[in-house]
């Protein structure tokens, strides 16, 4: 083989400094192995992040908002985050929805205040009061099998086992669950668990943004365990998701990582059947001794930086049938504000004006429903947002007394609709929730807001190559999650080129702010070519 | 964050990181805190127009590369710091299309001027040549030391017998303005007009008596321009790295709200959220002298926290006199004009006509869009002191002609700047709310009769203009919208900077410091208030000195 | 007449200094150790070989002559030139430039503040403490260009 000659030299190479690359980058570097994390932006963190996109001293987190993995993070823990710049804030008051008409706001509140949580449901119904207070004890519990299930690579459990796990758990609620309720769709079994629309509707919502689509068969079980476990155990990160990335890049510079910026992988080079560097945009050969771990998604890491030459027909054809969204298909809406909004439903409960995670627009169920669909459907749904006022509960993140306020918008994949159709969703949209928002709450007038902005799917594509705008690079189905993700014969981190691993969301457990992906991919990685196993006994995973 | 450290630094623009790299390479547990959600203070690049474009908002131009001496101590490059030196570094582009450009080849400058004056091209490298010269040694002598006073430099100065040795430097120059010194030596309108448009940028003005004394050091580094590659927030990066491999820690949205004093020694901090983080060796301030006395020290330090207003003044609180938080209010002065700015989304670059006199101005980085004569510019400034808004004269600047990983492939990052005053004569600094966006336009229809391929729709996808207002909201530091943080005039200069008795870097308050650019020298990423700072800490701490390369 | 750079020319500006010194009124306290760093240049035949010598620079050091001088109190207590670098001597300046520069400095035809101000001979230290006792730095600068009478073996600057 000639000799090649390289501009650098790794043992390690991460292609992108998303908070998974960044996670796999610190264990490696602490491991010993000289490591880089060459990324194609200026900033680090990936969807971890926070601007100033409308005004100065307003800040928005552009994609992910609330965290609820913090307590059972491992790189937390091995890297001691809260001591490098990671702080965080976990509101009393944790979500709620609203109502035009004024009728009152279901509110929930944090695990430790479900009395409060109760006492809100129950200005509706108390039956349904007492289901999800108890559903909501039981899957508290859980946190450990949540842990275990996130923080390994995915791991086969049939059908038996789901039913124990559920039985085991949820049993005695007496809520008759039995096989069927496997194959429920999650809408099926909130309908079944509660009557009162108004919780009905909270409930679809929370269930999306987990990931679960409302209408997909087979997932009904996961609304019991993973929806119930997030709903209202939610923390901000002090001063923006941001802080979450510094700290993770802190970390990594302490034990040594090179992070190389503006620079993006142009392709995986590979010699023979094997992984042995990356060449970049600016024309460099970098190589990578021992790995190259790719934290972009499946098809971005296979077929763009690869290449199908290197690839079996059945890898390049299980690549390409990989799909994006319409799961996670999110708009950001970023308002500076005079004020926070002020509910006509909080004259029965003051505590929705101050709810971390607040939604709006939505008269019911119905509505609810029918934006999904819309949204799933291609379609630009009516406007109603999940939003977060986190000025509340973060002074820091707007000046003295004003208010910095982001949402998220259920938008269809970017590729539904045109370049010029995006800028005038951008010019108008807002402007029309604003319309509908100020029935909601007054003060939301016009003179209230001093400037706002839209993000929209297209420029999250091309902010973060997060393609038609999915927030979990990658669509959350049944055949693209667990052990399926991203495909059955991927799903463990490793491909079929030696050195060559996924890190990234769109491997098990897919988007959200867990570094579960860098962390299941070490953990592999260690086991390949040898290094210290991150377990800590008494975590257990 | 910990309880306790030994060195706790107040604000992580580039000073703060520095001075925390610096003493973290020398053994100390630092902590640097930002009370933004970023670090590198001007060091800011957001993508303020549309993802991918790359807009430095603050800092653009870095002069004083491989001239600073962090950049070599704290191996910055290998940090991960790329610097690009554009060979055209700047240009003017006059109404009737001739231009002037001066290049990283003097032969070019000498040149390019000569086609206006030969003998003003000949007196320019003259002067370029004897500056060069001694920039290194002045430096060395006045920006990476601490300060000595105008009148030890001045007797100095007479005992060297510099005055004959020399033809344009001299002690009289502390007497002139930039425009006396330009008509004693230049002809032409137009290159007077350049240079003292060059030294604006800089941040002297040229109608203010005594700043002449700064101008031969400035003519000497006006071939050292660079371009952070990947915005200016590159080099932040680079300084938190440093930090962090030694063992500082930054900690961002970290808001300083008070300097704890004990027996008249800073012994910590407390933050905005009643957090309390001691300091055992040294407290820093690197951010603005008013937070600094007014804010941490003045209002909310003392026995009684129930006296408000006025009555806590008569405390004479944490060892601060009275007489100090009156001078402090009254005599710090900022600068009497800002910066206006226009940050550009562009699909094609602009093309000047100026290019048919000159095709280099199309590779030209910093390019006045019009200044003609000292004249012109002295009136703009007298209106920008009034309040009043310029007819637009911006300087443009298109990084990415220079670094393509600023913009999308095929586009461009583009920058209007322009010398405005802070508060409108009107309308005070809420005006720019109303005026900024119109003001925006008028300064991008400036840049389009320059360059006419600018005004087909198509040329400018996006635009954002940034007011003075903004400036001041988002670095606040920055206090009305003084990007030097302090003025640039003669008895705000050396150890003077920024009041006598704060003007060594130390302050009446014990092992507190003052390490930001409200010291001396001053603003702009010079790196020397953290670098001098830092050897006077090191004299009064007793570390040894590893970074003194003699 | 002592031959340049050799012991009794050293010998010859230490006096100098010293008798000059006694004339300043305030003369500094504190001891100095300066290093004086003369590099070939192709030209002065004094350091590398000059012009001939030009093609064998090597690292031998050959291409660079190093002298230390000691000053304590004002007063220069040793001045000699050593081989490579330092070891543990703490330098409190570094005067580095090109042979043909100090040659001419030494021949009283090149100004040393000139040298230095130009940029021609690098300075490294303490600015602020030279230009301090400016007129100490003075008395050593001439003593070194004016005050001794030298003979030059290999040709005496300028050089052709």
């Amino acid at each position: 083989m000639p000799e090649v000659s390289y501009d650098a030299s790794y043992d390690a190479i991460v292609v992108g400094a998303g908070h998974n690359g960044l996670c796999l980058a610190a264990y490696l570097a602490r491991a010993g192995l000289s490591t880089a994390v060459i990324e194609r932006r200026h900033e680090e963190g990936g969807g971890a992040n926070t601007e100033e996109p409308v005004m100065a001293g307003f800040r928005h987190n552009m994609h992910a908002q609330y965290m609820e993995f913090f307590d059972i993070m491992p790189m937390i823990q091995d890297f001691h985050l809260d001591e490098i710049g990671l702080r965080t804030v976990m509101p009393e008051v944790q979500a709620g929805i609203t109502f035009r008409d004024g009728r009152p706001p279901i509110v929930l509140h944090r695990p430790d205040l479900l009395d409060r949580t109760h006492a809100s449901i129950s200005r509706y119904s108390t039956a349904d009061a007492d289901t999800f207070v108890e559903l909501k004890r039981l899957a508290i519990n859980i946190e450990p099998l949540i842990a275990l299930n996130l923080y390994n690579p995915p791991m086969p459990v049939p059908p038996e086992g789901q039913l124990a796990m559920l039985e085991g758990a949820f049993g005695h609620a007496g809520l008759g669950i039995g096989p069927h309720w496997l194959a429920k769709t999650p809408k099926a079994l909130i309908d079944e668990l509660f009557e009162t629309p108004e919780l009905r509707a909270l409930m679809y919502r929370i269930t999306v943004e987990w990931g679960f689509p409302v209408d997909q068969a087979n997932t009904g079980g996961g609304f019991l365990t993973f929806v119930l476990w997030t709903c209202g155990n939610w923390k901000l990160a002090k001063g923006g998701t941001h802080s979450l990335a510094k700290a993770m890049t802190q970390a990594c510079y302490q034990v040594g990582v090179d992070l190389i910026e503006n620079t993006a992988v142009k392709e995986i080079v590979v010699r023979g059947e094997r992984a042995v560097g990356v060449r970049t945009s600016d024309g460099k050969y970098i190589e990578a001794k021992k790995l190259v771990a790719s934290n972009a998604d499946i098809k971005q890491t296979l077929l763009d930086m690869v290449g199908q030459n290197h690839l079996s027909q059945l890898w390049v054809k299980r690549a390409k049938a990989f799909r994006y969204g319409p799961s996670h298909v999110l708009g950001t809406l970023a308002f500076c504000l005079h004020e926070a909004p002020n509910y006509l439903s909080a004259r029965w409960d003051p505590d929705i004006n101050n709810c971390f995670y607040t939604v709006v627009g939505f008269d019911g169920p119905d509505d609810m429903i029918r934006y999904i669909r819309d949204a799933y459907s291609g379609r630009l749904p009516e406007p109603a947002a999940g939003t977060w006022v986190n000025s509340l509960w973060d002074p820091s993140q707007a000046p003295p007394s004003k208010h910095s306020l982001t949402g998220w918008y259920f938008f269809p994949p970017a590729s539904s609709l045109s370049a010029k159709d995006w800028q005038e969703v951008r010019n108008s949209y807002n402007e029309r929730f604003l319309l509908k928002w100020e029935k909601f709450a007054p003060n939301m007038t016009r003179d209230n807001v001093i400037a706002m902005r839209l993000y929209t799917p297209d420029q999250m594509e091309h902010k973060n190559l997060m393609m038609e705008g999915d927030f979990s690079n990658g669509e959350f189905s049944v055949d693209q999650m667990g052990q399926n993700r991203p495909f059955p014969e991927a799903s463990n981190y490793r491909t079929e080129l030696e050195g060559l691993y996924l890190c990234g969301p769109s491997s098990h457990p897919g988007g959200g702010m867990h570094a579960a992906c860098g962390y299941n991919a070490y953990k592999v990685i260690a086991q390949d070519i040898g290094l210290p196993s991150p377990l800590v006994s008494e975590r257990g995973y | 964050m910990h309880k306790r450290y030994d060195a706790v630094i107040i604000g992580a623009g580039h000073n703060g990181l520095t001075l925390g790299a610096y003493l973290a390479r020398s053994g100390l547990d630092v902590v640097v805190l930002e009370r933004r959600h970023e670090e590198g203070g001007g060091l800011c690049t957001e993508e303020l127009t549309r993802p991918g474009f790359l807009h430095n908002i603050h800092a653009n131009y870095h002069t004083f590369v491989d001239l600073a001496p962090p950049i070599e101590d704290l191996e910055l490059r290998k940090n991960g710091v790329v610097y690009v030196r554009p060979e055209v570094q700047m240009a003017s582009i006059f109404e009737d299309n001739t231009a002037l450009c001066i290049y990283t080849d003097l032969d070019a400058t000498v040149e390019s001027m000569s086609r206006f004056s030969p003998a003003d091209a000949e007196t320019f490298k003259r002067l370029y040549t004897e500056a060069h010269g001694y920039v290194d040694l002045l430096l060395g002598t006045l920006m990476f030391q601490p300060p000595m006073s105008i009148k030890e430099l001045t007797g100095a100065l007479g005992t060297f017998g510099i005055e004959d040795r020399s033809e344009f430097l001299g002690v009289k120059l502390r007497r002139q303005s930039i425009n006396q010194f330009l008509d004693q030596h230049f002809e032409h309108p137009k290159i007077k007009a350049h240079l003292a448009f060059h030294g604006a940028v800089c941040g002297y003005a040229n109608d203010v008596v005594g700043l002449a004394i700064g101008f031969p050091l400035l003519i000497g580094k006006i071939d050292n321009w660079n371009l952070c590659v990947g915005g200016s927030h590159r080099l932040a990066h680079a300084l938190w790295r440093d930090l962090a491999h030694h063992g500082g820690t930054l900690i961002t949205d970290a808001e300083v709200v008070s300097i704890v004093v004990e027996d008249g020694q800073a012994t910590g901090v407390r933050l905005s959220d009643g957090e309390e983080i001691q300091a055992t060796k040294l407290v820093a301030s690197t951010v603005d002298v008013e937070q600094t006395f007014l804010r941490f020290l003045g209002k909310t330090t003392g026995a009684s926290a129930d006296g408000a207003g006025d009555s806590v003044k008569e405390d004479a609180v944490g060892g601060i006199s009275t007489e100090l938080i009156d001078r402090v209010e009254s005599r710090i002065a900022h600068q009497d004009w800002t910066l206006f700015s226009v940050h550009l989304a562009l699909s094609e670059p602009p093309y000047y006509e100026a290019a048919e006199f000159n095709p280099d101005v199309n590779n030209a980085w910093v390019v006045n869009l019009g200044y003609e004569s000292l004249t012109e510019m002295n009136r703009d400034w007298q209106d920008i002191r009034a309040g009043k808004l310029p007819l637009p004269k911006p300087n443009a600047a298109v990084n990415s002609l220079f670094d393509t990983t600023d913009a999308p492939a095929g586009c461009y990052t583009g920058l209007l700047r322009q010398f405005a005053p802070f508060s409108l004569e009107q309308e005070g600094p809420g005006g720019w709310e109303i005026i900024g966006r119109q003001y925006a336009r008028q300064c991008i229809q400036t840049w389009e009769r320059f360059a006419p391929n600018l005004s087909s729709d198509k040329a400018v996808l996006d635009w954002v203009p940034y007011t003075p207002l903004e400036i001041s909201q988002k670095m606040i530091n920055m206090v009305q919208g003084d990007w030097m943080c302090g003025a640039i005039k003669l008895d705000n200069m050396l150890d003077q900077r920024p009041l006598p008795e704060l003007g060594g870097y130390k302050t009446p308050i014990g092992r507190l410091y003052m390490a930001g650019s409200t010291q001396h020298p001053h603003g702009f990423i010079t790196f020397g208030p953290a670098y001098n700072a830092l050897s006077v800490i090191a004299d009064d701490l007793g570390i040894k000195p590893w970074w003194r390369r003699i | 007449m002592p031959d340049i750079y050799t012991q009794p020319w050293y010998e010859a500006v230490k006096d100098t200094i010293n008798q000059e010194v006694t004339k300043l009124k305030d003369i500094p306290d504190g001891k100095w150790v300066l290093a004086v760093e003369i590099v070939a240049d192709g030209v002065s035949p004094y350091v590398g070989g000059g012009a001939d010598g030009a093609a064998n620079l090597t690292a031998t050091g050959a291409d660079e002559r190093h002298f230390l001088i000691e000053i304590s109190d004002g007063r220069c207590n040793w001045y000699k030139e050593v081989e490579g670098d330092y070891g543990d001597v703490e330098l409190s300046y570094r005067f580095r430039g090109p042979a043909t520069v100090f040659d001419e400095i030494a021949a009283g035809i090149t100004d040393p503040i000139d040298a230095a101000l130009k940029g021609a001979v690098k300075v490294r230290g303490d600015m602020r403490l030279l230009m301090r006792q400016a007129k100490h730095v003075k008395v050593l600068l001439e003593a070194y260009s004016k005050a001794v009478d030298t003979s030059w073996p290999k040709g005496k600057p300028p050089y052709a």
